[in-house]
């Protein structure tokens, strides 16, 4: 049973459709990449996955079960996400404390003091954090909060759209290696998107190049590193995400 | 690079005083732009952004700008006027910020902005004007640049956008071009098609680019030089090729803490800022 | 100051030490914009003399001498006498009560209920948010002045049916305010971020949503305060608010209007009140906008 299954996921906008017949399944324990450049569609994957868009067509099972518009208590409690912008992502008139509190909250689970000093430690941010507000905080350590708060609920699977993608690259290294430490310790299943190559090769096992909402192609990680991509655009993104060439440069086209 | 260097900073100090005490974005920066593209490397709060700035007299109150020297082609910058730097912002020096939807005026045709930004410096009728803008704009592979003459910001693309920048801040001819993190906003391969243009650009007219950026693999790709910065200082100047043997351990730290494709680890290393680099 | 530090504290202990160390810098930048102090004197000054207006008047307000009336401003009475020979000065002293009384029952029913229509509008979006809007438009249609006359027509004259004329037309511009708010806010990562959560569209509007609208909601009252006044005056005015022989300013005024000339304090006095108050509004207003904006940060 895989953890997370989608089949002609189909989203559209209005006249925009975002994307279009996306299918692919990510085993439990999996760190599923999905990458892509702006306009591909790979946050609007994202957030239909999370349940965050009514407007989805096709098939997503969340651990063998369909997932329909509404999403369940129990999809909640095993599914969470952790956005992008460490500035918009917490709300900056709650304390973290407050925060972290609001899930188990809702929730109705118990043991709420013990599983919050819990939380935060696992995100390596002292007591000392608990009460101050978002803006009292630094991007990296909000992200961090922003993590804390996914995990308060103990979820399998982690939905990641772009989570470092607002840092410093110092703090981008030690918010990847976080991840990847809660990962291993708890064995969680993490859907990565990202436009960053090099951030997607390192924290993921398989990954999804998608372009103008299509899958072009899934490849492991291994193969992306080799330079041995099968389409044409991802050995472009590839070619792209080398650094400045300028012979490169001159031979890339648009693929819409 | 035999010829005098285009601009000069030494000891540059650029402070906020605020209620709260003394902010120092820039504490002590020297550096020289030649005819080169020089980086200016850094993360976020080590004063990088503050520095292109400076040098162009646009350091918002209640920030102050002092300096040993911050001098371009041989005119001393800090004891110019505000007429002597009108006279030189746009026309002599040009900067390009990040984000072409908060630089272009969205109620105005961009090719209409590109045209004004050469009449600001040049006298020319509409015509006149309208023509080079459209030559400009064929300039930066901007293809169809008449259709494209009559559209508004909103309606043209991120790549396009930022090219249209590009072109106005290149009309008037300057020397210098400070360029602030200028395609950070960009898709990678956009991002790389908007960099060779302002290579070719500037390599044709012999002009001088200080690159600003967070991205070192980026610059050290594309800039001659690279300037490292952190906490308002310098850590380290050298040859973009000589990147990776760079000797200070920020820089490195900063290299190696990248993820990369091509060598793999599980782990990456992070790093450990040393109070020393601080200077204090 | 331990006091100080302790607010200031850069890692709280407790929620209460976080809020109140927040509100503290609120109120120290608050506090350097001078004419913001100003205005808080004048509203803490009319708080005041609401409360001990007893006290503070040196006359019953009510009590009339014939023998004494139109009396300039002197020693004994500050503001002078009126035409029935009451003091002016513990007239408006005691007006000051019915004042901020209007002030403060308008604004109570007025603002939860704006926010309240304002927030689940905003959130909700669709037919929701089109069908409270154009129950805000209907009220937001009345002219307020000529709703209380209709009031009046039908109710009979007196403060609470003024009172209620205000409040009835006052309410829709707070609703606006909460729901432009609220439609930014709903886009916002930390509200999917609660919907990630679970939480019920109750939940989020009640205790996510609301509470961000809340700061823009104040200034607006605080700068509607003066208009409210000065509308409650105008409806003293023409004797369709507070009746005599009640010593509300706007009916004071009205009084006031045949002596202008010769006895100008009569009317002069309460009108100079008006200002003053509507001003202290205005300026504690614009103070509180200046500390509370979220765009500027800290």
């Amino acid at each position: 049973m895989s953890a997370i299954r989608a089949e002609g996921l189909d989203v559209r906008f209005g006249d925009i459709h975002a994307v279009r017949g996306a299918s692919f399944a990510v085993a439990e324990g999996e760190s599923f990449g999905i990458v892509g450049e702006s306009g591909s569609g790979k946050s609007t994957v994202l957030r239909a996955l999370a349940g965050l868009n009514p407007g989805w067509t096709g098939r997503i099972e969340i651990r063998g079960e369909a997932q329909g518009r509404r999403r369940t208590r129990a999809f909640h409690a095993a599914v969470q996400m952790v956005f992008q912008d460490p500035f918009g992502s917490l709300h900056p008139r709650h304390t973290v404390d407050r925060a972290l509190a609001e899930p188990l909250a809702i929730q109705a689970t118990g043991d709420a003091e013990a599983r919050i000093e819990r939380a935060l430690a696992e995100v390596q941010l002292g007591p000392g954090f608990r009460f101050r507000y978002p803006h009292q905080l630094s991007g990296g350590q909000r992200q961090r909060v922003a993590i804390a708060r996914a995990l308060v609920l103990e979820p399998r699977i982690l939905l990641l759209d772009e989570p470092t993608s607002a840092l410093d690259v110092s703090i981008q290294a030690e918010v990847l290696n976080l991840l990847a430490e809660l990962r291993r310790r708890r064995g969680l299943t993490y859907v990565l998107v990202s436009h960053n190559l090099a951030v997607v090769g390192h924290m993921c096992e398989r990954i999804a190049v998608m372009n103008a909402g299509r899958i072009v192609e899934e490849l492991d990680a291994a193969s992306l590193r080799a330079g041995t991509p099968r389409e044409a655009y991802t050995r472009q993104l590839l070619a792209a995400s080398r650094g400045y060439d300028r012979a490169a440069a001159a031979g890339f086209r648009s693929f819409d | 690079m035999g010829d005098a260097p285009l601009v000069e900073v030494e000891d540059l100090h650029v402070r906020f005083h605020t209620r709260t005490g003394v902010v120092e974005a820039v504490r002590g920066l020297s550096f020289s732009l030649g005819r080169e593209k020089l980086g200016v490397v850094g993360e976020s709060g080590s004063g990088k952004s503050m520095t292109g700035r400076a040098i162009l007299g646009l350091v918002p109150p209640p920030g102050e700008v002092t300096a040993a020297r911050l001098a371009f082609a041989g005119q001393d910058l800090l004891r110019l006027d505000d007429a002597g730097m009108r006279a030189i912002r746009g026309r002599r020096i040009s900067m390009v910020l990040q984000d072409p939807k908060f630089s272009l005026n969205p109620v105005m045709r961009v090719g209409d902005q590109v045209a004004e930004a050469y009449r600001q410096h040049h006298r020319a009728n509409r015509t006149d004007a309208r023509a080079r803008a459209i030559a400009m704009l064929e300039q930066v592979r901007i293809r169809d640049a008449r259709r494209v003459y009559d559209l508004h910001p909103h309606e043209v693309s991120g790549g396009m956008g930022q090219r249209i920048m590009i072109a106005m801040m290149l009309i008037p001819e300057p020397d210098v071009i400070i360029a602030d993190e200028p395609t950070s906003a960009l898709d990678v391969t956009v991002q790389m098609q908007v960099l060779a243009i302002l290579d070719d650009l500037v390599t044709q007219r012999g002009m001088g680019l200080v690159f600003i950026s967070h991205d070192l693999a980026l610059v050290g790709s594309f800039c001659d030089r690279v300037v490292v910065m952190y906490g308002g200082r310098a850590m380290e100047t050298l040859a973009a090729r000589d990147l990776a043997g760079a000797s200070h351990p920020y820089t490195r730290g900063l290299l190696s803490c990248l993820p990369s494709l091509d060598k793999p680890v599980a782990a990456l290393p992070t790093l450990v800022r040393d109070p020393a680099w601080m200077g204090r | 100051m331990a006091a100080r530090d302790w607010l200031l504290a850069p890692t709280p202990g407790s929620r209460l030490q976080s809020r109140l160390g927040q509100a503290y810098l609120r109120w120290l930048a608050f506090r350097s914009n001078p004419l913001a102090c100003v205005g808080l004197a004048i509203v803490v000054a009319l708080l005041l003399l609401a409360l001990l207006a007893p006290l503070v008047a040196t006359h019953d307000p009510l009590a009339q001498s014939l023998a004494r009336r139109l009396r300039p401003p002197s020693a004994e009475h500050f503001f002078g006498t009126d035409a029935l020979g009451r003091d002016i000065f513990s007239r408006i002293v005691h007006g000051a009560r019915i004042t901020l009384l209007v002030v403060l029952v308008v604004v109570v029913t007025v603002g939860p209920i704006g926010l309240l229509v304002g927030a689940v509008a905003g959130y909700a979006g669709g037919a929701l948010d089109t069908v409270l809007m154009r129950v805000t438009d209907i009220f937001l249609a009345f002219p307020r002045l000529i709703l209380a006359l209709a009031f009046v027509a039908a109710l009979g004259p007196g403060i609470e049916n003024a009172v209620i004329a205000i409040a009835f037309t006052a309410w829709p511009p707070y609703a606006r305010v909460a729901r432009a708010e609220a439609m930014v806010i709903r886009n916002a990562d930390y509200i999917a971020a609660t919907r990630l959560q679970g939480a019920s569209p109750a939940r989020i509007v009640l205790r996510h949503v609301m509470p961000l609208c809340v700061p823009s909601l104040i200034v607006r009252s605080t700068l509607d305060m003066a208009g409210i006044i000065l509308t409650a005056a105008g409806l003293g005015f023409l004797g369709l608010g507070a009746q005599p022989p009640m010593p509300e300013w706007g009916a004071m005024i009205a009084t006031g209007r045949d002596y202008i000339f010769d006895q100008w304090w009569v009317a002069t006095m309460p009108g100079i009140a008006i200002c003053v108050v509507a001003l202290g509004f205005n300026l504690l207003g614009d103070g509180l906008r200046d500390v509370l904006d979220p765009k500027q940060g800290q």
